[in-house]
């Protein structure tokens, strides 16, 4: 049995899951960031397995476009975990706290 | 005539005259009384003066309109306003008749309203006054007619609550505006009827023209509002009972405005649209016809019994004008014209003459004048001729304007031609009755202690009464001589001059006639009512206690002027208006118009409010909404188009 697109998908699929279900579910900010982190992840397998499953330019000319989505994905994803990491120290800092349920001042 | 034809220009200037006065005295003679009152008479003399050239001109056109072509005033879609010049044997005659009489009572207001402190306002109303006036009568188009028509009765208030510190005077003022403001309300209606009718036909002759192609049904609409209209502004019953409480202005305005031009207005309007009229169904003429009859008899009955002189020659305007509106309704064009031009020059001159005797006396309560004739003979001897010529005595200038009348009457309407005579009696007892009251017998006092001070009453106190000064007098003097001979202008193609305003079929009038039963009628009722006058008044036979009292209930019904301002205030202004109409409106605009404002606000206020418990600042919330938006979204693209993935 070959490893097909399906397969790439399904694995991408799970990773999102996870990721979303920890977003959502953990009340620490730091695992809340991590779990945006697989969830970034998941985003660049996808992208990854389309294009090198692709056929749009003939059976053995891979497009490279999935790829360089990817190196802008990583770029960003590493600029918003040092930026959210920063935050989450400075709130620590001035809270005591990383805890979501009582960071919640923009509220009516 | 002697005169080359007047340039369109200089007509304007007329109209431009007396408000280029009033702005000079608003901006720049405010606080310089003397230089206003001079400057008013420079600009209606300067008036007067090209009122004589358009006169002539229009003699020379034997009263066919001048070719003057109306200008572009502004386009509103397909609605073109346009302003322009009528000037016909009609108007004509009326701006001469307005700068006449405007220039006298200018030169008179000058000694009456002497150390007045609102002599400056004084003169710019009054120039505001004559300004609208004149604007009224040479309008070519309805909507600039109706415009100086509002005008006019917006002067007519400010002057009569000159003094407005007094607060039957400010009362006076609201109620002359108000009560008009009905009849106004039934001339717009005429004026936006044929708008909508015509698709916007604004030019009076054009009107005119159209009439007799318009349905009956519109036509009677439209002459109905017209009459409306001229039943405010003329004073005609049902709406006549502002004119006496608007004797409460200075006695000038009560000379100018109301007697001889503002209330003559309605008249006009009539006389200017008579071909519509004419062409209306027969029951519009009878309905005019016996408004102004009725209306004569019934003011004539009230004149008889008030004390104050004033008020005598207030509801003796009434009555004359009720002799106008009549004519017009009898098909009689040239003679309520005609009476108009004579009244206004008599009454004018009657006016002035009471307001020379307040001026003497400090009242206006003939039981307490009295005498007077000794100490001031030239106000006595032309009050006389003014009285004379209202009661009709030939040959003066009143006899031939009511013959005309009366002549009409005679061939029209047997009920009118009675009902005529009888106001001609009437109207003659109670003009000598405030002659014999006021100039003979004994003086009897003069202004009353309480009163004193009260701003009518300008000059110290005197310990008795004294000729007024030139000012006052010069007027008077001038005043008698038209109110002698004007009437004979009858017989200088006078009917002819008025007829040329309207179209020739139209025409009828074949100079004066002296009918014998009319005359014979009218001069012994003339002549009767004096002899009643002198009778009772005079020689106290029967004395006028014993008359009151044999009469009793009726003479208590004429003296509260029919219980008409208590129907009208109490009943219809309280009544209906402030407790029924007014309350209704009130709660309209409480319940339903600020119910939508409010309603539209509390909304909304209180859909925020629920709104915003949404954001509750827990971010991992707004994500888990966002998460189900997303799927909500994809569900239905694929929902909608199954084969997003086949392509």
């Amino acid at each position: 049995m070959s490893v097909e697109l399906g397969h790439y998908l399904a694995v991408s699929g799970i990773v999102f899951g996870i990721g979303v279900a920890v977003a959502l579910s953990k009340r620490n900010a730091i695992a809340v960031l991590m779990g945006v982190e697989l969830m970034l992840n998941a985003v660049n397998l996808t992208l990854l397995s389309f294009s090198r499953f692709s056929t749009a330019f003939g059976p053995d000319d891979e497009p490279l476009t999935g790829h360089v989505f990817v190196v802008f994905v990583l770029t960003v994803a590493a600029a918003e975990a040092a930026v959210a990491l920063a935050m989450a120290v400075l709130v620590y800092r001035r809270r005591e706290t990383v805890d979501l349920d009582r960071i919640n001042l923009l509220r009516w | 005539m002697f005169l080359p034809d007047i340039p369109e220009a200089a007509v304007w200037a007329i109209y431009f005259a007396p408000l280029a006065s009033f702005l000079l005295i608003v901006g720049f003679l405010w606080r310089r009384p003397l230089e206003a009152g001079r400057l008013t008479i420079f600009a209606i003399g300067l008036s007067w003066v090209l009122a004589l050239w358009a006169l002539d001109t229009s003699i020379g056109l034997d009263g066919e309109p001048a070719a003057f072509e109306p200008h572009a005033w502004f386009t509103l879609f397909d609605l073109d306003i346009s302003f322009g010049i009528r000037l016909d044997g009609l108007s004509a005659v009326m701006l001469f008749v307005v700068t006449s009489v405007s220039l006298l009572v200018q030169v008179y207001s000058t000694g009456y309203m002497h150390g007045d402190t609102g002599y400056s306002r004084y003169f710019a109303f009054m120039s505001l006054f004559t300004m609208s006036m004149l604007g009224l009568v040479m309008a070519s188009s309805l909507l600039q007619l109706f415009i100086h028509w509002e005008l006019v009765g917006l002067t007519s208030y400010l002057l009569i609550g000159f003094w407005f510190h007094r607060p039957s005077a400010a009362a006076a003022a609201k109620k002359a505006f108000i009560v008009t403001r009905f009849g106004d309300f039934g001339f717009l209606v005429a004026v936006v009827l044929i708008w909508v009718k015509t698709g916007g036909v604004f030019d009076i002759a054009e009107i005119n023209e159209l009439a007799a192609g318009l349905s009956a049904a519109l036509l009677t609409g439209f002459t109905l509002g017209i009459l409306s209209g001229a039943v405010g502004k003329s004073a005609q019953f049902p709406l006549h009972f502002w004119l006496p409480d608007a004797m409460e202005g200075p006695t000038p305005v009560s000379s100018l405005v109301h007697s001889a031009t503002m209330v003559a207005a309605g008249v006009y309007l009539l006389a200017r649209f008579f071909p519509a009229i004419e062409a209306a169904p027969g029951g519009v003429h009878t309905t005019i016809a016996y408004i102004g009859g009725f209306t004569a008899i019934f003011a004539a009955s009230m004149g008889i019994v008030m004390t104050d002189i004033k008020r005598v020659l207030a509801y003796s305007t009434i009555s004359q004008l009720g002799y106008m509106v009549m004519a017009i309704g009898l098909g009689g064009y040239v003679a309520a014209i005609f009476h108009l031009f004579t009244h206004a020059f008599f009454k004018s001159l009657l006016f002035q003459g009471s307001g020379s005797v307040n001026h003497a006396t400090g009242t206006f309560d003939m039981r307490l004048m009295g005498g007077l004739r000794h100490s001031m003979p030239i106000t006595f001897w032309t009050f006389v001729v003014g009285s004379l010529s209202l009661a009709g005595i030939f040959p003066l200038a009143g006899f031939w304007s009511k013959d005309e009348v009366l002549l009409d009457a005679w061939h029209e309407d047997k009920i009118l031609f009675a009902v005529g005579v009888a106001v001609a009696f009437m109207t003659a007892l109670y003009m000598f009755r405030a002659i014999f009251m006021t100039f003979f017998g004994e003086y009897r006092g003069g202004e009353p202690a309480e009163s004193h001070g009260d701003a009518e009453a300008h000059d110290e106190h005197h310990a008795g009464p004294h000729e007024s000064p030139a000012s006052m007098w010069a007027p008077l003097v001038i005043l008698s001589i038209p109110a002698i001979f004007i009437g004979l202008v009858a017989f200088l193609d006078f009917g002819v001059l008025i007829e040329g305003a309207i179209p020739e079929e139209l025409r009828h009038f074949e100079g004066v006639h002296v009918d014998g039963v009319v005359l014979v009628a009218s001069t012994v009722a003339a002549l009767g009512g004096i002899g009643a006058a002198a009778a009772i008044y005079f020689a106290g036979q029967p004395s006028p206690d014993v008359l009151r009292q044999a009469l009793g209930p009726l003479h208590r019904l004429v003296e509260r002027k029919y219980y008409v301002d208590e129907v009208a205030e109490d009943g219809a202004v309280r009544g209906f208006l402030y407790n029924g109409a007014g309350r209704a409106a009130a709660a309209f605009d409480r319940v339903v118009v600020d119910g939508v404002v409010n309603g539209v606000g509390m909304a909304t206020r209180t859909l925020g409010d629920g709104l915003r418990r949404v954001q509750t600042g827990q971010m991992q919330a707004y994500t888990s909404l966002y998460l189900v938006g997303v799927v909500v979204a994809v569900v239905v693209l694929f929902a909608v188009s199954g084969d997003v993935l086949e392509r």
